[in-house]
């Protein structure tokens, strides 16, 4: 019994030690693990846990990969080889490009070096003389004791050892190598060829008596590492971007640096060709998401750009070598800007800058230039033309031909007075409307008609970001550049956009109330009573003046010839106009009944005045 | 008992690498004798490639610090002397009370002998020194002298280290049983070149252990043979 219970301590004893070395060598020797264990709290004796207790030894919570080792090395007899592997990744690819090309580790090719190997066994191959009852008592005792001891020489070993050196570095959270250290805990192992053997050597320590055998603990190391060149990749700043140019709510009219500051900006190819090698990767900015997602381009290169990484085999759109020992200037290398805005799903993390190498001037300087050239930009202003072809035509285009009809204001909730196309509306009178009844085809998503309201002009500020804010005082309609994200959504691209329809409009909207409602359909009749005709407006003006009278069109009465338009494809609105004025508050009979007398007064002076003339007014 | 005697190579350091190479050691040392429960502190050396670890004991450290400023001191005093520091660990017994004395004794189970060779004089010295070498500006020959050196010093620290943990490995049978809640075995660290005999500093003392350490060594044998 009392030998029973003597050697199940032996055997716990054993079992401990076996779990307690992995935990010390794969703490000191597998960077990841390393962390787990830097993360722990101070040590606090009363909130030791159990596990910590053995050996005397506090080495913070275990890792689940430890737990599950320790459960698949059940067997005491079994000894625990535990091998630390040093993987090294060729140029062509290492742990970062993973990142970005999956497919391409899977068979990059990598060396692996066994620098160490430790055997932790429990040796039962030699049985000691049993030991009588007093001895036995204080046996385990000496075994705790001597195995106490025995881990901290192999802690204090594990230090001095070539392969800690190596751990340190790779440990290192602000540099990332082309190496890395992993494990294999098994229960057999390939012998070392004669080769690996000539550059080993063995330690083995002291075994500890654990009657009815012992624990032996032994380790073959290289001794020396120094073939192993440790290159490290460009590191990753933490915190610091130094050429932060803002999120897109910032002022966009802002020059970005320039070439002479040894900063080549540029911007992905947009027709999915590859950047050139000497941009290796992407500043992460703020507002990009998906840092890692969607660049295929990468491949081959090193995340780092450090000159053994990769390539720098000219491209056509080579813009600029990447600097080798300049962090910032390598990742500042892009492609120059291209003209046409396609989809940039692949591409939509570098914002453009200013493409001071490129032959085409950049897109957001240009107001002449309506297309917006880079795409994936997430800061550069973009001036979106407002190609109202006709006094008909609702519909928005970001393509247009006609220069003139794109100056609008960049976009910004702040540079609402620079629309040279801006034409002062007579009234004045601004209102913000959703208006899907305006829907002209599909529209850009993001785009938004923002009407402005003289009882928005105090929103002029967005938090959002949008810029519902944007027109200006004019009173015209603008086009308004709304975007939820950080994003610019372009009119081939709408994939994350959430507007659906150009006139849709922000959160604002301040006349549902039934007040507001009245307050402006009164002003709509003196709108209308006072205006002009309708040929003689700008286009703006004339769907200003629609949106008013369809905005105080009476709802319970169909009947498009009650309203006012300036647009023949206002026919084609009836249903949109019946569904527009489904958003209005039905206004009190008497009020349509008032502004049917009004209408027929103007109809009554228009005949009197022309003769014969009938003007319809569905026409207009 | 045994009282098993290390003596540990001899390390030949500058002033300045005194306080560093004494605290690795004398912490290695305390480490593998602090058999209660500890959470190692890995301490990396400024001076030398080597990273030691530590028990996270703040009062063993600050007592350790206090014995190599007196070790420094004392060097300061005897420029270009071989030195040593003696760090040993003992059990208290009480001594059965005789008409000699009533007091407990310590017998030391285990001693470890530091041996320092200071090659280079302090820059706050006594003026009794003529000595004095003072390097103003060296030259490229002398930094790439300097660093060899370093190397050489690291890789001897480093023996040393190696030195400790065979030690430690091979010889566990003295070692007492741990005493519950206890972190590390009763210690001192003396230097016996310096002893004070006689109200004298005794310079150049035998390398060996202390008489006081012999005597109590001499004692402990008897005790065990009767």
């Amino acid at each position: 019994m009392e030998m029973d219970r003597e050697s199940g301590k032996l055997e716990q004893i054993v079992s401990q030690f076996r779990s307690k070395i992995l935990h010390v060598i794969l703490n000191s020797r597998v960077p990841s693990l390393h962390h787990h264990y830097q993360q722990q709290e101070p040590l606090s004796l009363s909130r030791v846990r159990k596990s910590d207790k053995w050996f005397n030894l506090v080495l913070g919570d275990r890792a689940a990969a430890l737990e599950n080792l320790n459960f698949s090395l059940r067997n005491l007899l079994d000894p625990m080889i535990i091998d630390i592997i040093l993987v090294h990744h060729s140029s062509c690819s290492s742990s970062v490009d993973n990142l970005y090309t999956p497919s391409a580790a899977v068979g990059s090719p990598s060396d692996e070096t066994v620098i160490e190997r430790w055997v932790v066994q429990y040796d039962c191959a030699r049985v000691n003389a049993t030991p009588n009852g007093a001895d036995t008592s204080s046996s385990y005792k000496k075994t705790y004791k001597k195995s106490i001891i025995l881990l901290r020489s192999l802690f204090a070993q594990m230090r001095l050892l070539p392969a800690y050196r190596i751990f340190r570095q790779l440990s290192s959270l602000s540099q990332t190598y082309n190496f890395d250290l992993v494990y294999k805990v098994s229960s057999f192992s390939h012998p070392f060829s004669r080769e690996e053997e000539g550059a080993m050597k063995e330690y083995i320590f002291v075994p500890v008596e654990a009657f009815p055998g012992r624990l032996c603990v032994s380790v073959t190391y290289r001794t020396s590492l120094s073939e192993f060149n440790l290159e490290p990749l460009v590191s990753l700043p933490s915190n610091i971007i130094t050429d932060y140019v803002g999120s897109p709510t910032t002022d966009p009219i802002r020059s970005f640096p320039s070439s002479e500051k040894g900063f080549q900006a540029t911007s992905f190819s947009i027709r999915g060709a590859r950047p050139p090698s000497p941009s290796p990767f992407q500043r992460p900015h703020s507002w990009s998401s998906g840092f890692h997602k969607g660049l295929p381009l990468m491949q081959n290169q090193s995340l780092a750009g450090s000159p053994p990484a990769y390539r720098t085999s000219p491209k056509p759109y080579d813009v600029v070598s990447p600097q080798s020992d300049i962090y910032g200037n390598r990742i500042r290398n892009r492609l120059p800007t291209l003209q046409q805005a396609t989809a940039y799903d692949e591409y939509q993390l570098s914002p453009p800058f200013s493409a001071s190498a490129s032959p085409s001037p950049p897109a957001y300087l240009s107001g002449a230039n309506p297309v917006v050239a880079h795409h994936c930009s997430e800061t550069a202003p973009v001036t979106i033309p407002f190609p109202l072809t006709g006094r008909n035509s609702f519909y928005l285009s970001l393509n247009s031909s006609d220069p003139s009809r794109h100056s609008l204001p960049p976009l910004s909730p702040r540079s609402s007075k620079h629309d040279a196309s801006s034409q002062e509306s007579p009234s004045g009178i601004r209102s913000y409307r959703k208006l899907e009844a305006l829907r002209a085809g599909e529209s850009p998503s993001g785009l938004s008609i923002n009407y402005s309201a003289h009882k928005m002009v105090r929103d002029t500020k967005d938090d959002s970001g949008r810029f519902s804010g944007l027109l200006s005082s004019s009173g015209s309609p603008r086009i308004g550049f709304s975007r939820s994200s950080s994003r610019l959504s372009f009119q081939d691209d709408m994939d994350d956009c959430e507007f659906s329809c150009p006139f849709d409009v922000d959160d604002i909207d301040v006349s549902d109330s039934p007040a507001s409602q009245n307050v402006e359909g009164k002003k709509a009749l003196d709108f209308t009573a006072q205006s002009v005709p309708v040929g003689k407006k700008s286009q703006d003006a004339a769907v200003g003046m629609l949106v008013h009278m369809l905005r105080t069109a009476p709802p319970l009465r169909q009947d498009p010839s009650c309203y006012s338009t300036h647009s023949s494809k206002t026919v084609g609105y009836e249903g949109g106009v019946g569904t527009a004025s489904g958003f209005f508050m039905p206004c009190k009979t008497a009020d349509a009944l008032e502004e049917l007398k009004s209408y027929r007064e103007m109809r009554d002076l228009l005949l009197s005045k022309s003769g014969t003339r009938v003007v319809r007014k569905e026409e207009m | 008992m045994n009282c098993e005697v290390c003596q540990l190579k001899e390390l030949e350091v500058e002033h300045f690498e005194i306080r560093e190479v004494l605290r690795c050691i004398l912490h290695t040392i305390v480490f593998h004798r602090a058999l209660g429960l500890v959470r190692p502190k890995d301490v990396d050396l400024e001076l030398f490639e080597i990273t030691y670890v530590q028990c996270g004991d703040v009062e063993l450290e600050k007592k350790i610090d206090e014995k190599i400023d007196q070790f420094i001191s004392w060097v300061e005093k005897h420029p270009n002397k071989k030195s040593q520091i003696c760090l040993s660990f003992y059990e208290v017994k009480s001594k059965q009370p005789s008409w000699f004395t009533n007091k407990t004794e310590r017998l030391y189970w285990e001693q470890w002998y530091a041996n320092l060779n200071v090659t280079q004089q302090p820059k706050q010295h006594s003026s009794k020194s003529h000595l004095t070498k003072v390097v103003v500006d060296p030259g490229e020959s002398a930094n790439e002298e300097r660093s060899s050196r370093r190397a050489m010093v690291e890789a001897s620290l480093r023996e040393v280290l190696f030195q400790i943990i065979k030690f430690v490995n091979e010889k566990k049978d003295h070692v007492p049983p741990i005493s519950e809640g206890v972190i590390y075995f009763p210690y001192e660290i003396t230097m016996p070149r310096f002893r004070v005999r006689n109200g004298h500093d005794q310079e150049d003392a035998p390398q060996r252990a202390s008489n006081h350490a012999q005597l109590i060594i001499g004692l402990g044998k008897l005790i065990q043979l009767g």
